[in-house]
């Protein structure tokens, strides 16, 4: 299968904003859904998905992460904020009425921005929004540009963003809907789409096939069974955080005025481009395992799944060593010292989280928009009609701090203050070298509880 | 990062008309400079390979104008590079960048070196000059090893490379608009199965 350009563009430009999956419609013709076991009742957090399959690679666990993903961000325009809301309240409860929250039903979590608490509910805002207690800061604080990124990226001004995953187009199809059709006070700012794994079962996995249809440059290169256009597995179950860690309360990080926001998470949201062609024409994959996990690490070659247990995490010396050694630092070894948990914890949820246990949860997924599906203003942006590999990031962090950090030690910026010098995209960081971020935004995800227009009751 | 710049003659003219030598008598493969790479082969006293077939415009005539590398090193080993390169946006840009390479009396991958400077420290590296084996292409009396990571005048190419006479051969061709790698691919079995090996005469 190849698609042609009209074929790519049919959902943008001819089917309109929602409704038409375009390119991403092959994802069904190329992967049939997963089983998945049966999930227990939602809890109060958004973030989480239930009924997760896990599946075992290369003596990991790995966690296969749903078929369908869609990210739509908006602006509010509402006069009569408390009518949204329950109107809001009611079309998502509908959803939860007919969807488990489960990659078999639908997972919804609706993130909302600082646009929207200055905004909207200013008062309440100053009031309520949870403060970082190691940064001294808001938990959600603006996007920044990070030492890699290009002047160009841009941070976004959005309102509210809704992450939808399923394994099934239709239940996404039925989300959109609902949400920004039926209530009309959501004004879209961009539609982004995507997909993930989809090789588990054996089999091409998604990324090559529909990098290759997509005509994407490097796309032949892509390994078959590749979970990420990147080639090594990304969802194993120790470079998630398990479920509550990333809660703004758990880790004990953020200050909860009322419990208001007990339950919910800081998400970020970015969208990176993916020279697929320099990482697998430049990078023998003896330097791709070195940059993406740690310098001098021993795998067998074309290994996709390399496990990173607690054991195993990097310290801020081991990455300070390598880099006076070899010039070179590893993605997920720099990271380590700050996504990581550098000592045993015992949760506010009860949980001993043992030293070395992974804070984030991503829900990042493949995407040929280029750079989204959809947007309002596709000039700013900078839409084009030709598919690119890349990736809608999305990840769960208790605060915005705490992802910056993480992000900043990608760039050789490590928690201790050590400033590892790296020219932007050098090749001394591997992975990071084929990487361009476009846009970027925090958000604040709620509780389930408040997850429709946050505050508005306390206007 | 950026791609290799080569040091290439800007050529405007898209096409030439210039005598391709595609046309294989029955025989074989046609050298379209017999004696420019007699002339090479009995330089580094081993044999060599001339590319019969290259995509048009460009002529695997040594010395010509898409002929920008012609170097022979004190060890014997040689590069022969073809290139055709237009400037511009769209269909009216491109490049075409073929390599040819003999290693005589050396079997083994050689050695590059990597340059990383940072805030006006330089750093080197060693790495092999053909990594990531992506099989076997087979052309008469050749069996070749598919490599996609490689470096200097062969960075950003994909690569074939076998061993004859007690020698390392390859011949690489940069995958750069208006090519893809799949077509890159089947340029080189193209070529491959085009080469004529001149043994040296003296």
């Amino acid at each position: 299968m190849r698609f042609t350009r009209r074929q790519v563009v049919v959902g943008a430009a001819a089917a309109g904003v929602l409704g038409a999956a375009g390119i991403y419609e092959a994802v069904d013709q190329l992967a049939s859904s997963p089983q998945r076991p049966p999930a227990a009742a939602p809890g109060p957090e958004q973030h989480l998905l239930g009924g997760q399959r896990i599946v075992h690679d290369n003596g990991a666990e790995v966690i296969v992460p749903p078929l369908h993903h869609e990210l739509v961000t908006a602006t509010v325009d509402t006069g009569d904020l408390r009518d949204a809301q329950r109107r809001l309240e009611a079309a998502l409860a509908g959803l939860d009425a007919r969807y488990p929250a489960t990659p078999a039903g639908l997972g919804v979590t609706v993130a909302w921005g600082l646009p929207y608490f200055r905004r909207y509910v200013p008062g309440p805002a100053r009031r309520y929004l949870p403060r970082d207690r190691r940064a001294a800061k808001p938990a959600l604080l603006d996007a920044i540009r990070f030492p890699s990124d290009p002047s160009g990226t841009i941070l976004e001004q959005n309102d509210v963003a809704v992450l939808l995953r399923s394994d099934r187009l239709d239940h996404i199809a039925d989300a959109e809907e609902a949400l920004f059709h039926d209530t009309g006070f959501l004004r879209m700012t961009s539609v982004r789409k995507g997909f993930a794994g989809g090789g588990f079962d054996g089999g091409v996995g998604l990324p090559k096939q529909m990098a290759v249809a997509a005509g994407v440059p490097g796309a032949d290169l892509i390994p078959e069974t590749a979970e990420l256009f990147m080639g090594f597995t990304s969802t194993l179950a120790a470079n998630l955080g398990p479920d509550r860690i990333a809660n703004l309360e758990t880790l004990g990080l953020a200050l909860i005025p009322d419990g208001y926001f007990r339950g919910g998470t800081h998400m970020h949201l970015s969208h990176i481009t993916e020279d697929l062609e320099a990482w697998y024409l430049n990078f023998a994959y003896d330097e791709r395992v070195d940059t993406t996990f740690h310098p001098g690490l021993k795998v067998k070659p074309g290994t996709q799944t390399v496990p990173q247990g607690p054991s195993e995490v990097a310290t801020t010396a081991d990455v300070v060593r390598d880099y006076r050694r070899l010039g070179t630092i590893g993605h997920s070894q720099s990271m380590q010292p700050s996504s990581r948990l550098q000592d045993d914890y015992l949760g506010e949820d009860g949980t001993l989280y043992k030293k070395g246990t992974a804070i984030p949860q991503r829900a990042d997924f493949n995407t040929l928009d280029s750079p989204f599906f959809w947007s309002a203003d596709p000039k700013r942006d900078g839409m084009s009609e030709t598919p690119a590999a890349g990736v809608h990031f999305v990840v769960f962090n208790p605060t915005s701090d705490d992802f910056h950090r993480n992000r900043l030690a990608m760039d050789g910026v490590l928690p201790d203050g050590t400033k590892l010098a790296f020219e932007p995209h050098s090749r001394g960081q591997g992975f990071n070298a084929v990487l361009t971020t476009t846009h970027r935004q925090n958000f604040l995800v709620p509780p389930r509880r408040h997850r429709s227009f946050p505050l508005a009751e306390r206007l | 990062m950026k791609r290799l710049a080569l040091p290439v003659l800007a050529v405007a003219l898209a096409l030439a008309a210039g005598g391709v030598s595609a046309a294989a008598p029955s025989k074989g493969p046609l050298c379209p400079d017999r004696s420019g790479w007699q002339k090479l082969a009995n330089r580094v006293k081993a044999p060599v390979y001339c590319p019969a077939w290259l995509p048009d415009p460009l002529v695997g005539s040594i010395g010509n104008r898409w002929n920008n590398i012609n170097s022979v090193s004190p060890d014997r080993s040689y590069l022969e590079g073809f290139v055709w390169q237009e400037t511009g946006g769209g269909a009216a840009g491109g490049e075409l960048h073929v390599n040819l390479r003999g290693y005589p009396g050396q079997t083994v991958i050689p050695t590059c070196t990597t340059v990383d400077t940072v805030k006006g420290k330089t750093r080197r590296g060693k790495v092999p000059c053909f990594a990531d084996p992506h099989g076997t292409v087979r052309a008469p009396g050749i069996t070749a090893t598919m490599y996609t990571v490689n470096q200097d005048a062969d960075q950003w190419h994909v690569l074939l490379a076998w061993r004859h006479a007690g020698g390392l051969y390859t011949l690489s061709e940069h995958v750069a608009a208006p090519l893809s790698f799949a077509k890159v691919v089947a340029y080189l079995k193209r070529e491959l199965n085009a080469l004529v090996l001149i043994n040296p005469s003296a």
